[in-house]
């Protein structure tokens, strides 16, 4: 199978060459393919989600590559990084990300308003994420009147709006009680019916022995283990 | 890209926010409507002294005596047509008339048109005389007794006639106690510009005691008073400039905090430093246009229509009741304002939105 997501030798250090140098990432070497669900697991600072925030682009490596459908992420100029963002990655984060004050449709389409499609296509593309997220019937309400399991499905119809094949998910569990967490592992089973390539960083237990699940990475201070 | 999905949810977001951007657009457009009402008021005071002024000689020649005005007699004149370049001299009778029951001076201009029965009169004196009972004509006390004038017509107050009283040669003569060969200043026509100077030197030359004013000097007597840079006008701008940069001090704080987490949501579901930019750009520009706008036609309608109440009485004393201002607009002006106004806010909104944009916002929304 091609390769989906391939880290080589990526570091990622805070505060480089200074008194309070910290290595978050060492010499990190992954090959995830496409359509595999990997869970990422290790402690709390153990650098998975400094590794998730890589992989999506979201901060720069201070060296090493992130090849991403061969393309290397890791020196991307802001605006294809934020493109390949917006078209190919989409993230589940813990405390979730939303817009207060926006309903949960008008958070669903905001990464669709970078793009100049019709207003058909973009209602029908927001319903249809609506509908894998089973969130369409709260699709008026204002997300602060939401539940963290519907912020939850909200944020999941935000991170498949744009139909990325990449999703990214940081503790997605950890706001969530137990029957929302087992959902979100039923959504999880979803993503791979739709060949979504998944990387979920988390410490919690319910990720564990899934069949879905295709590999698991132990991370510790920084190092696969 | 920019689009009509990004514009429009630009313009969510903005009523999203609408109570903190309230706030932004009732103070920007009370410092532009105060700006433009002082502005629209000194235009329109310079416009009438001006417009005055163009109807005078290039030279307004006033005698003294121990530093007081005294008048000026034929033999002035005769001198004053002596001096090459000079091309007329007019003898000219105003002055002031002491109203005891109000304590007033009225300004008695002379207008040829007018009989020796009738005056015409400014409508804050209309208003002044008949608190007295004088409606349809006035008793003037004078040397030789009382002169009576009916008022024939009232003429709108403005800056110049807000106390003016229009009556013949003869009777302001009598009024203001000249005799037949006195004048209160002379006007003189110099048909070439360039000379203008010179011959003031020449007047003064040959009567020192005089006092000789161009037309350009009293120009900028006019321009000194009512110019921005003076007195109150300037008071009034640093109050609106203090105002302002505490309008931004607010903005770029507003930026920080929670709309700092938002900007990185944005920028984690793909837009880009220059899409945040434009976003802010566009929600701001709305509430600065608004702002502006709004401002500048409240600030018309305060000063043209209303009157300029407060103001007014600030600028020209309390006696200004009844002056109406001329409708002047200096598009120039209201454009410079703009320029130094709008483009402050929107950058005092940029600037740190494009400085957090570019942070790494991956601690930012974990």
């Amino acid at each position: 199978m091609r390769s989906k997501i391939l880290i080589r030798n990526l570091y990622k250090i805070y505060n480089e060459k200074k008194e309070n140098e910290f290595f978050a990432l060492k010499n990190i070497n992954l090959n995830i393919k496409c359509g595999e669900i990997v869970i990422i697991k290790g402690i709390s600072g153990s650098g998975k989600s400094t590794l998730l925030s890589l992989i999506g682009a979201l901060s720069k490596p201070s060296s090493g590559d992130i090849l991403v459908n061969e393309q290397n992420i890791a020196k991307l100029p802001d605006i294809f990084s934020s493109q390949y963002r917006n078209e190919e990655v989409g993230f589940i984060f813990q405390s979730f990300n939303l817009v207060d004050g926006l309903s949960v449709y008008d958070n669903v389409k905001a990464p669709l308003v970078l793009s100049n499609i019709n207003q058909d296509e973009l209602k029908k593309k927001i319903n249809l994420a609506l509908e894998v997220a089973n969130i369409a019937h709260k699709s008026q309400q204002m997300v602060s009147n939401l539940s963290g399991g519907e912020k939850q499905r909200c944020a999941i119809a935000r991170a498949l709006v744009n139909s990325p094949s990449l999703i990214l998910a940081d503790e997605p569990t950890a706001n969530l009680d137990k029957n929302n967490s087992l959902i979100f592992v039923d959504i999880l089973k979803k993503f791979k019916q739709l060949n979504k390539t998944v990387v979920v960083a988390t410490h919690d237990t319910i990720f564990d022995n899934l069949a879905f699940v295709d590999t698991y990475v132990n991370i510790e201070d920084g190092a696969i283990i | 890209m920019i689009n009509k999905n990004f514009v429009d949810f630009s313009i969510l977001l903005l009523l999203k926010d609408k109570k903190e951007y309230l706030f932004s657009f009732f103070i920007f457009t009370f410092i532009v409507f105060l700006a433009s009402s002082i502005l629209f008021i000194s235009d329109s005071i310079k416009h009438d002294l001006f417009i005055a002024l163009d109807k005078q000689h290039q030279i307004i020649v006033k005698n003294t005596k121990s530093g007081r005005y005294t008048p000026l007699s034929e033999e002035h004149i005769d001198s004053i047509l002596q001096i090459s370049g000079v091309d007329n001299v007019k003898g000219k009778v105003d002055g002031y008339y002491y109203f005891a029951q109000d304590r007033r001076y009225f300004h008695i201009v002379v207008d040829e048109s007018l009989d020796e029965h009738s005056m015409i009169i400014s409508s804050e004196i209309k208003s002044i005389l008949a608190k007295f009972k004088y409606t349809t004509q006035f008793n003037f006390l004078t040397q030789d007794g009382i002169t009576s004038l009916d008022i024939k017509k009232v003429i709108k107050s403005n800056i110049i006639s807000n106390d003016v009283i229009l009556v013949n040669e003869d009777i302001a003569r009598k009024i203001l106690n000249m005799d037949e060969d006195e004048y209160s200043y002379l006007d003189v026509l110099v048909p070439n510009n360039s000379e203008i100077d010179f011959i003031s030197l020449k007047i003064v030359d040959l009567y020192p005691d005089i006092k000789v004013k161009t037309k350009n000097d009293l120009k900028s007597d006019y321009e000194y008073v009512f110019y921005y840079k003076g007195g109150i006008f300037m008071i009034l701008y640093i109050v609106s400039m203090i105002s302002f940069f505490i309008l931004l001090k607010n903005q770029i704080s507003s930026v920080f905090g929670e709309k700092k987490r938002e900007i990185a949501i944005f920028r984690s579901i793909g837009f880009a430093i220059k899409d945040i930019i434009f976003l802010k750009f566009i929600q701001n520009s709305v509430v600065a246009l608004c702002s502006y706008f709004l401002g500048v036609f409240l600030a018309y309608i305060f000063v043209f229509i209303f009157g300029a109440p407060l103001l007014k009485n600030i600028f020209l004393g309390h006696d200004a009741s009844h002056i109406i201002f001329t409708p002047i607009v200096d598009v120039k002006t209201l454009f410079v304002m703009f320029i130094f106004t709008v483009i402050p806010f929107l950058a005092s909104i940029l600037l740190p939105a494009w400085k957090i944009a570019v942070e790494d916002m991956s601690e930012v929304i974990k």
